[in-house]
């Protein structure tokens, strides 16, 4: 059960097997593909046909002095490039819709991949990591996608056509001109590696970052209460420098191709000068051609001083890409099987632990081999200590995990074989620490509700009226409409109203309440226990609670304790228990 | 998505920030200008060589060291640039983000509330990297391409002015081009990023609540708000793109033209022998250049109107005023007493808390009581001073709280909050967060919490790894964790809120009994929905919609109060209980 990310990068993937990987992605694409892919052809050879003319008619007319071949084709020319303005458009927007459509699957396979994880990989990551990984290494990829694709294919294929031009408008010059390319190729090859691995320890230097900022952010009202003003400004000096030596060698690493780009591209320029003028001696080139020479090695060598800057962006991806895929890679464990697989024998139970075992850690059993049953329409109540592991059974029970060793049964079927729909609608529990989204209080309470999800703001009344829940939403100034934004706006205790509201609404058949109404009134939690006997008869409710006021009509009670569960019959046994026990915790 | 229109963020001058750092900038101008204005002379040296060789037929042998010094020139020269690129951002980057947290961390709570976290997360992150792009690209994008323009126009004139003022035409048109697409795109530019602080919310909230979404088995309507902000998205990216594919054929076709016209113009005047050949080639190669730049510039004031608007939001928490300066007086021998005066909060347009009196003698117990929403919280957080009110004063010792000194204020006052509030780091150095805990207050503390057994099972004690929203501790044992990090200050005054809730009975009882012992004379103020554990308590405040309805002792409560006399009554049947084990 281990779905804790690293950071080790992958060395060994190359550029090319990465854009294998988005290949799935861009299946659906072909035809845009193609066409981007025309198009760029297309404007490539526009562009690659300007110069060839301009020697032509340098040679041709210019040298010969012939005014009217100058104008005709001049005409040609004005085409040519009317050609390359069209093609330039097409290409722009197809291959630029192409990497828009790309990122678009590639955000959508990441969140569908975060929706399909289990509890436990939430739980094993930091936030802060995990918000940063989707978010601002996505915003590399997006980077590359949006603005670099587009240059780095056609550049990529101006670059090939005036490889070839050079080759052939005269072997032997083509090829020297090309000597320092090669010397490129393999310097590029060589410093790749070594930038993805700079950009990757930056990346995770950004992480760290801005997880201690939002950590120290979200906790300032103690940084103010302690006094630990140096605290927030030693500990995030401490990151900052951290981030700033990792990013300074970032910098230094994407900075480096560029000017040893330059320099092969003057090289370049130099070989055809000298070289150039000694073929001409020998009779082997025209001037004309020549002139066309420097032209080419321009639209060679630029290009890949552009391909240089766009490579960093594209190692900056790739390492973004890494971190990203790590999550893309991770399988959840918690598998549906197959429903014949086990049953319990035991015939009006709704709910089976049978011998279970449970470790978050491997090594480190937090419950240890717990078996009871839950009948159908009884009230049972989890005391206990804290830490002693009731938190842990409630997440059993409604499979936010797995036992690591032991059988649960719900309907006297293995819980495991139970389509998510299926069980979620059968289990509802309320947590210790509700979540509510930035949204209306209405909306809130109807999140996870899909029978209830068309009703309007009266129809939902008329039903919440139907459990006596009508009578909570006075605590909250707007009531339904009341808007749910900032953290900190309402209550821990108004929070916990709208859990337990949505979940009654659902209409479980188990109910539990973790320490559902702690923070709630006296009162208020009146109601609630009212509001609780309205559920149909075949209800079973399971609660877990510290006061003894909510628990003292349940059927039975187990007391929880180091991981261990026992019944306690009586409440008043129960009480002994708790104010006997020498706490193991 | 709705969004409330943010108020207009004001953007701030960035090139203020290249005066701070001279040696910085002048190295970065200096750089910048050596290896461009070199690259200037190679086409100028291509030139020269194809002319010497038309007119004599000899190879230039002597243009060959002059071409390798000033290859190696701008090779140098370029590399030092980047260097000094990056060398320059990051330092820019480092000193703003050292500057920025010292601000923050002088403010209190409630300007980092106003600001928000989130807000000012952006503000440290996103926006300093703007900055930083600013310096990075912008600065040494701006000098070489002002160099290369006016450098390459310099020489078209010098070569042949007729020729060059045709040629030169294309600067206006690219640039009004550039100026027309960029300002519809800058608005759609801001669209984009609100749809990806969008996508963002989305993304967080499905993060922080995972388990929520794993119980109500609403995976699919999550991915449901996903796919409508990542379409939206996904449209803004291809508006913005609409826009691009048609400035670039724009560029491509207006410099064609420009080749064009050196062709047949320039063409026309080497046929006519009014120019050479050589200068003809050269002519090609400046309009090369000259076009780069442009289109640079262009990118360039789209990179600076995005770094101001970033400098800007930084600027406006720099310029935010300060906290008014401490008081000088010691709270080193504060007795404790408490009091309230006319004390009143309204936040928005909501009264909070109504003219609210009260006093609280020094080493005395009080409770504060009350239903869900009464303003329980925001009481705790005015007595403190981490709210300011809008009406009324808070006295302790009868001196007004703003008349201590910060400091040793908050090493007598000790306050655990109500929502589990722990750093992400040993255990030790949570408990001991302040710096006037010793290692002796620590233990009391640890002892007075009942947190001995816990820490003595754990593998690594003290030095235990408190994991963010990890599991390995229960609420109540992160509730123990909080209240010994506010005994091991060793204060004089106590505030819990809700810490009854999450710690069990008699966990409970023992705490409260060790607090008598350990912290004798110590004022008390405890927010707590069960009336059994205050019973005893010297005063109990009863709050109601943010009004103190009644107060006094339990027995005075129970003749004069009634809505005390409900509460109580329903939590009466379980009291037998609790009161018989006494």
């Amino acid at each position: 059960m281990n779905y804790r990310l690293t950071n080790t990068s992958h060395q060994t993937e190359s550029a090319f097997a990465a854009i294998k990987k988005f290949w799935p992605l861009l299946r659906n694409q072909k035809r845009e593909i193609f066409l981007a892919f025309v198009a760029v052809i297309f404007s490539s050879i526009a562009s690659l046909v300007g110069p060839l003319i301009i020697g032509l008619i340098v040679d041709k007319f210019i040298a010969t002095k012939q005014i009217s071949g100058v104008l005709s084709w001049g005409a040609v020319l004005f085409l040519v490039y009317a050609l390359s303005a069209i093609a330039t458009y097409f290409q722009t927007k197809l291959m630029g819709t192409v990497g828009q459509k790309l990122l678009f699957s590639l955000r959508s396979e990441i969140f569908n991949k975060l929706q399909s994880l289990p509890l436990a990989f939430f739980n094993q990551n930091k936030v802060g990591d995990l918000i940063s990984r989707i978010n601002n290494d996505t915003d590399k990829l997006n980077q590359f996608f949006s603005q670099a694709l587009v240059q780095f294919i056609s550049n990529s294929f101006m670059m090939v056509g005036a490889a070839i031009f050079l080759v052939m408008l005269n072997l032997k010059l083509g090829i020297a001109s090309l000597v320092p390319a090669f010397a490129l190729l393999i310097i590029t090859k060589a410093l790749s590696s070594w930038i993805k691995q700079k950009n990757n320890t930056n990346l995770k230097a950004t992480g760290n970052l801005s997880a201690e900022i939002s950590e120290a952010l979200e906790n300032f009202k103690l940084v103010a209460v302690f006094n630990r003003r140096d605290y927030f400004r030693n500990r995030f000096n401490e990151v900052n420098e951290v981030n700033y030596q990792s990013s300074l060698a970032a910098g230094v690493a994407n900075n480096t191709l560029i000017p040893i780009y330059s320099l092969a591209s003057n090289i370049a320029q130099a070989i055809v000068l000298f070289y150039g003028v000694s073929l001409i001696i020998n009779g082997n080139l025209t001037v004309g051609l020549l002139v066309s020479y420097v032209s080419y090695v321009g639209r060679f060598y630029d290009p890949i001083r552009h391909v240089a800057s766009i490579w960093s962006t594209f190692q900056i991806a790739l390492a973004g890409w890494d971190r990203i895929s790590e999550i893309l890679n991770l399988k959840s464990e918690l598998k549906i099987t197959e429903v014949e697989n086990k049953k319990s024998k035991k015939t009006n139970s709704l709910l089976e632990f049978s011998k279970v075992n449970f470790a978050y850690q491997e090594g480190k059993n937090v419950l240890h081999n717990i078996s009871f049953d839950l009948e159908m329409g009884k009230t049972y109540a989890f005391v206990g200590p804290t830490g002693g592991g009731k938190t842990t059974i409630a997440s059993l029970m409604s499979r936010l995990f797995d036992p690591t060793s032991g059988e649960i049964y719900l309907n006297g079927q293995d819980i495991k074989s139970f389509p998510e729909k299926e069980r979620t609608q059968k289990i509802g529990f309320i947590l210790q620490e509700p979540f509510l989204f930035s949204a209306t209080i209405a909306e809130n309470i109807l999140y996870g509700n899909p029978k209830c999800q068309s009703l309007s703001i009266t129809e939902l009344e008329k039903v919440l009226a139907e459990f006596g829940l009508d009578k909570l939403l006075n605590r909250f100034p707007q009531g339904l409409e009341t808007k749910v934004s900032t953290k900190g706006q309402l209550s821990l205790g108004q929070q916990q109203l709208i859990a337990f509201i949505r979940a009654i609404l659902r209409k479980p058949e188990l109910l539990i309440l973790d320490e559902a109404s702690a923070n709630v009134d006296t009162v208020t939690e009146k109601l609630l226990d009212e509001i609780l006997t309205k559920l149909p008869q075949t209800t079973t409710k399971v609660i877990i609670a510290h006061r003894f006021n909510t628990i003292e009509n349940a059927d039975e009670i187990f007391f929880v304790n180091a991981g261990n569960v026992t019944k306690a019959g009586s409440l008043k046994h129960a009480m002994e228990l708790l104010l006997k026990e020498k706490r193991h915790s | 998505m709705s969004k409330p229109a943010g108020p207009a963020t004001p953007s701030a001058n960035v090139f203020v920030l290249l005066k701070k750092y001279p040696k910085h900038s002048l190295l970065l101008v200096a750089f910048a200008f050596l290896a461009n204005g070199l690259g200037l002379i190679i086409p100028k040296l291509i030139a020269i060589g194809i002319d010497s060789f038309t007119s004599s037929g000899v190879f230039p042998s002597h243009l060959i060291l002059p071409t390798f010094l000033i290859i190696t020139g701008i090779f140098i020269f370029s590399f030092a640039q980047n260097l000094m690129q990056t060398i320059a951002s990051e330092r820019v980057a480092l000193d703003l983000r050292k500057q920025l947290t010292q601000k923050i961390s002088l403010q209190n709570n409630a300007t980092i509330e106003k600001f928000t976290p989130a807000v000012l997360l952006t503000n440290l992150t996103s926006d300093i990297d703007a900055v930083k792009t600013f310096i990075a690209q912008a600065v040494a994008g701006i000098v070489s391409s002002l160099l290369l323009i006016i450098g390459s126009s310099i020489l078209l004139l010098i070569t042949d002015w007729k020729l060059a003022l045709v040629v030169l035409l294309i600067i206006p048109i690219i640039g009004i081009t550039f100026k027309v697409i960029f300002g519809k795109v800058q608005v759609l530019f801001i669209k984009g990023q609100e749809v990806i602080d969008w996508l963002n919310k989305v993304i967080n909230e499905s993060i922080l609540g995972s388990a929520t979404v794993r119980i109500l088995n609403s995976e699919d309507r999550e991915k449901e708000k996903f796919k409508q902000a990542n379409e939206t998205a996904t449209n803004t990216g291809l508006k913005i793109l609409s826009y691009f594919s048609s400035l670039i054929p724009v560029i491509t076709f207006v410099s064609g033209m420009a080749v064009l016209v050196i062709v047949v113009l320039g063409g026309y005047f080497v046929i006519k022998g009014e120019m050479t050949l050589g200068s003809f080639t050269a002519f090609n190669s400046y309009v090369g250049i000259l076009i780069f730049p442009i289109i640079m510039m262009g990118f360039m004031s789209n990179v600076i109107a995005r770094s101001a608007a970033s400098y800007g939001r930084i600027q406006q928490i720099f310029d935010h005023p300060n906290p008014t300066e401490s008081g000088k007086l010691s709270a080193e021998n504060l007795s404790g007493a408490i009091e309230a005066k006319d004390l009143s909060l309204v936040i928005g347009t909501k009264n909070i808390l109504n003219k609210t009196t009260f006093k609280i003698k020094a080493g005395t117990r009080t409770a504060i009581i009350g239903p869900t929403a009464a303003g329980k919280t925001q009481l705790l957080s005015l007595i403190v001073g981490l709210t300011e009110p809008t009406s009324g004063q808070i006295l302790f010792d009868g001196k007004k709280i703003k008349d201590y000194d910060q400091n040793s204020f908050f090493n007598k006052v000790g306050l655990v909050f109500q929502e589990s509030v722990l750093f992400n780091t040993t255990i030790e150095e949570n408990i001991g967060f302040s710096d006037s805990a010793n290692s002796e207050n620590i233990n009391k503390a640890i002892a007075t919490a009942e947190l001995e057994n816990l820490i003595s099972t754990l593998p690594d004690g003290l030095k235990t790894i408190v994991s963010e929203r990890g599991t390995s501790l229960s609420g109540g044992q992160k509730q123990r964790l909080m209240l010994a990090r506010a005994l091991a200050l060793n204060p004089q005054v106590l505030l819990l809120d809700d810490f009854t809730a999450r710690v069990d009975l008699n966990t409970e009882k023992n705490i409260l009994n060790n607090i008598k012992k350990n912290y004798p004379n110590i004022t008390l103020i405890s927010i707590t929905q069960k009336i059994s554990s205050v019973i005893d308590y010297d005063q109990i405040l009863v709050l109601m919609e943010g009004d103190v309805i009644a107060k006094g002792t339990h027995e005075q409560l129970l003749k004069s109060s009634p809505e005390y006399i409900q509460m109580y009554e329903s939590q009466k049947s379980t009291n037998q209980y609790e009161l018989s084990t006494d």
